[in-house]
């Protein structure tokens, strides 16, 4: 489609929301979220939303099934929703490029709010210099998630744990005490987090930064520190049995739930499983930042709000915002999804043990960098994966291997 | 009394006498047909484990379904799951259940069955049995058409709907279910009409049937087998139809394929497996009912010619 055709299609689109103003403060919110935690969560939004005297018209759209296609189709055909969740920066370019941008920066500095956020969240909600994101929720992408009775059977204690040698050598005791240690998923999409985890956590955050940023620096790939991160992902590697292969994390989750592993690492997402099985963080389960961790990856979900929109609901979006923001009512989001919340002035009262220590990591700014999905070139990023899931499948490919074929598809996408 | 029995006996003989006698062949079982037998059941067991498991995993508590034993029989039979995912299960912030989408299903069902084969039937009719000009042109065209992807044509599609203003609702969904049917399923009624005898037509017309009367009075009775072969193709393919019920379905004509999606596709929340079971069974009854009450039919019209030409 033309640009002339969409910028008509865009004014269309205006004087047709415009038509619809008398209603105002009908807000229709667009996601892809329908666990149990997460619509407990959402809840809590609307909830403020309906304090606020406005009401919220929902529109629940699968996710990973072209959810944003989905979200561009909608706005295509002149039902726009006003609030959706979106983090790809490529859908608020395309929006911004229909004249349906709503840039926040003023709001987000009249309110103050920038400092409040921990660096990676502030980082990741502009696009293209001016923030365009409302963020809601937080999750580190590589988090250790140990079944505490486990570890007392065994006889380790994780957070005593200084660096990643440090735990692979207690994994024999763990295997004495007849439980597995390690539980992972062979799953490409989890290989390729673990990696993106090891890589901020064994080779820090300034490798991580110039491999999965927005300008790929390939002599990155050449680094000690690189190359030590892949013989770690080669130790997790082996932990993997048979059994393993193409495990949905969530079962994963529940090896070390049931107590028949000691842990896993994966997204904070799977607190969502402990908390689902009935379990207390600190008492049941504990959660610690990779050994000896450079610096952790985190993943924000984010709200955009629709601009070209009547002046009455474009005050309704931000009221939406500003109930996402409100700190308590991020403790109480945090508390029912099972996620952390996205500010740093959260009240710690109304926090879990795990959230508590994440946002104790976030504190400091030089420790934390953004999910490659909000930064990376998605063909770039889709090379590692590749690279990476066939490296942890075959034994025999060494480290050298895996580093040549990464070169040779950075000349290939990027070159 | 017994003399007339006797009487109807002899003659129930000759009768029998009289008609052709074929003496069957004794059925004797082989050990040949007994292993076909073994292994076609072997076969069958195979393919029913998924089902089994599916099965017997909805009517298990999450609890046991935690401890891993994917084959086991539940501990404790319960239709939690089913009430759970008939009624309560959660499509976004709206905890109502699979009914919504069902009844949402139903309606799109209904029009766009009426649309895609009502007008795929009449070009069917009109290609095969009228001298239409171009006729050949316009198959070939229609026939390339059947492998455009959907997802190609879909933005221009949803600009088409919003200026006709049916985007968002039921009609757009049944109006773009039609389209996109057209090219197949004109093709298999223009197959079976074209073995219509051209005699048949010649008396029509001279009976001055015009078009329309030609087509309901002679084309339509005629046209049962092939019109339970396309009823079946076409309620399969709409009821299980995820894409354009979720694109042009707009917020509230969801089918019920995009509640089952928003329950199972789970992103970072937990994963009840016995809810999704029975959810998938749901959803799956409609067409699977359909084939078993039309099955044989559905078979009588493939051999009567309807793909077959």
């Amino acid at each position: 489609m033309s640009r002339t055709k969409l910028a008509g299609l865009a004014a269309g689109l205006m004087l047709s929301v415009t038509s619809f103003s008398a209603m105002a403060t009908d807000l229709v919110v667009y996601h892809s979220w329908s666990a149990p935690p997460e619509v407990a969560a959402l809840n809590v939004i609307k909830a403020g939303i309906e304090a606020k005297g406005h009401a919220w018209t929902d529109i629940a759209i699968p996710h990973d099934t072209g959810s944003n296609v989905n979200l561009m189709s909608l706005v295509t055909g002149g039902t726009p929703p006003n609030v959706f969740m979106e983090s790809n920066p490529g859908v608020y370019r395309d929006i911004a490029g229909m004249g349906l941008g709503f840039p926040l920066t003023q709001w987000f500095t009249d309110n103050a709010i920038v400092d409040k956020l921990p660096a990676a969240v502030a980082a990741s909600i502009s696009v293209d210099g001016e923030i365009v994101k409302v963020p809601q929720a937080l999750h580190i992408d590589g988090m250790v998630y140990y079944n505490m009775e486990v570890a007392k059977a065994a006889g380790v204690d994780p957070t005593a744990w200084d660096s990643m040698d440090a735990m692979f050598a207690d994994f024999q005791k763990v295997r004495d005490a007849g439980y597995a240690p390690l539980a992972v998923g062979s799953q490409p999409f989890q290989v390729g987090y673990l990696m993106h985890a090891l890589v901020a956590a064994v080779a820090g955050p300034d490798i991580y930064t110039r491999l999965y940023g927005a300008e790929v620096d390939p002599a990155a790939l050449d680094d000690p520190a690189f190359a030590k991160t892949l013989e770690t992902l080669r130790l997790f590697a082996n932990e993997a049995g048979p059994e393993a292969q193409n495990r949905p994390w969530n079962e994963t989750t529940n090896q070390v739930i049931t107590g028949k592993a000691l842990m896993q690492i994966h997204g904070d997402w799977m607190k969502g499983e402990w908390l689902g099985a009935g379990k207390v963080a600190g008492t049941d389960f504990g959660c610690i930042e990779m050994p000896g961790a450079q610096a952790v990856v985190v993943t924000v979900d984010a709200w955009g709000l629709l601009g070209g929109v009547s002046d009455e609901l474009k005050t309704a979006e931000l009221d939406f915002a500003s109930v996402v923001l409100d700190p308590a009512e991020q403790a109480k989001f945090a508390a029912a999804k099972g996620s952390t919340p996205v500010r740093l002035d959260a009240p710690a009262e109304s926090l879990d043990a795990c959230s508590v220590e994440v946002l104790r990591i976030l504190e400091d700014p030089a420790q934390q960098v953004q999910n490659p999905h909000n930064t990376a070139d998605a063909d770039w990023q889709n090379s590692i994966w590749d690279v990476v899931f066939n490296f942890w499948s075959d034994p025999n490919m060494s480290v050298e291997d895996a580093i040549t074929q990464m070169h040779e598809n950075y000349e290939t996408i990027l070159g | 009394m017994s003399e007339m029995t006797v009487a109807q006996r002899a003659g129930a003989e000759i009768a029998v006498d009289r008609a052709p006698f074929f003496p069957r062949k004794k059925k004797t079982i082989t050990g040949r047909s007994i292993a076909v037998l073994i292994l076609l059941t072997i076969c069958a067991l195979f393919f029913c484990i998924p089902l089994y498991v599916v099965v017997v995993t909805s009517f298990k508590t999450m609890d046991q379904i935690r401890e891993g034993a994917m084959f086991a029989l539940p501990n404790v039979w319960t239709l939690e799951a089913w009430d759970h995912a008939w009624n309560s299960a959660c499509s976004g912030i709206n905890c109502n259940g699979l009914k919504v989408g069902f009844w949402n299903s139903v309606a799109i069902l209904f029009p766009s069955l009426i649309l895609s084969i009502g007008i795929s039937m009449i070009t069917g009719y009109a290609l095969a049995l009228w001298n239409v000009r171009w006729a050949g042109a316009f198959l070939f065209i229609l026939f390339i058409c059947a492998f455009v992807p959907f997802q190609i044509i879909m933005f221009p599609l949803i600009t088409m709907t919003a200026t006709l203003k049916i985007y968002g609702s039921l009609w757009g969904v049944a109006v773009i279910h039609a389209v996109l049917a057209m090219p197949v399923l004109t093709l298999i009624f223009r197959n079976y009409y074209k073995d219509i005898p051209q005699e048949i037509m010649s008396a029509a017309v001279m009976d001055s049937g015009s078009f329309w009367n030609i087509f309901t009075e002679i084309i339509l009775p005629m046209s049962g087998n092939i019109l339970i072969v396309v009823l079946i193709l076409q309620i399969t393919s709409i009821w299980n139809d995820y894409l354009i019920g979720v694109t042009f379905g707009g917020m509230n004509g969801q089918p019920m394929t995009v509640n089952l999606a928003n329950l199972i596709t789970i992103s970072t929340g937990t994963t009840r497996y016995n809810d999704n079971m029975a959810a998938a069974l749901l959803t799956a009854i409609p067409p699977l009912v359909i084939y078993f009450f039309v099955g044989k039919l559905f078979v009588q019209g493939i051999t009567a010619g309807a793909i077959k030409g």
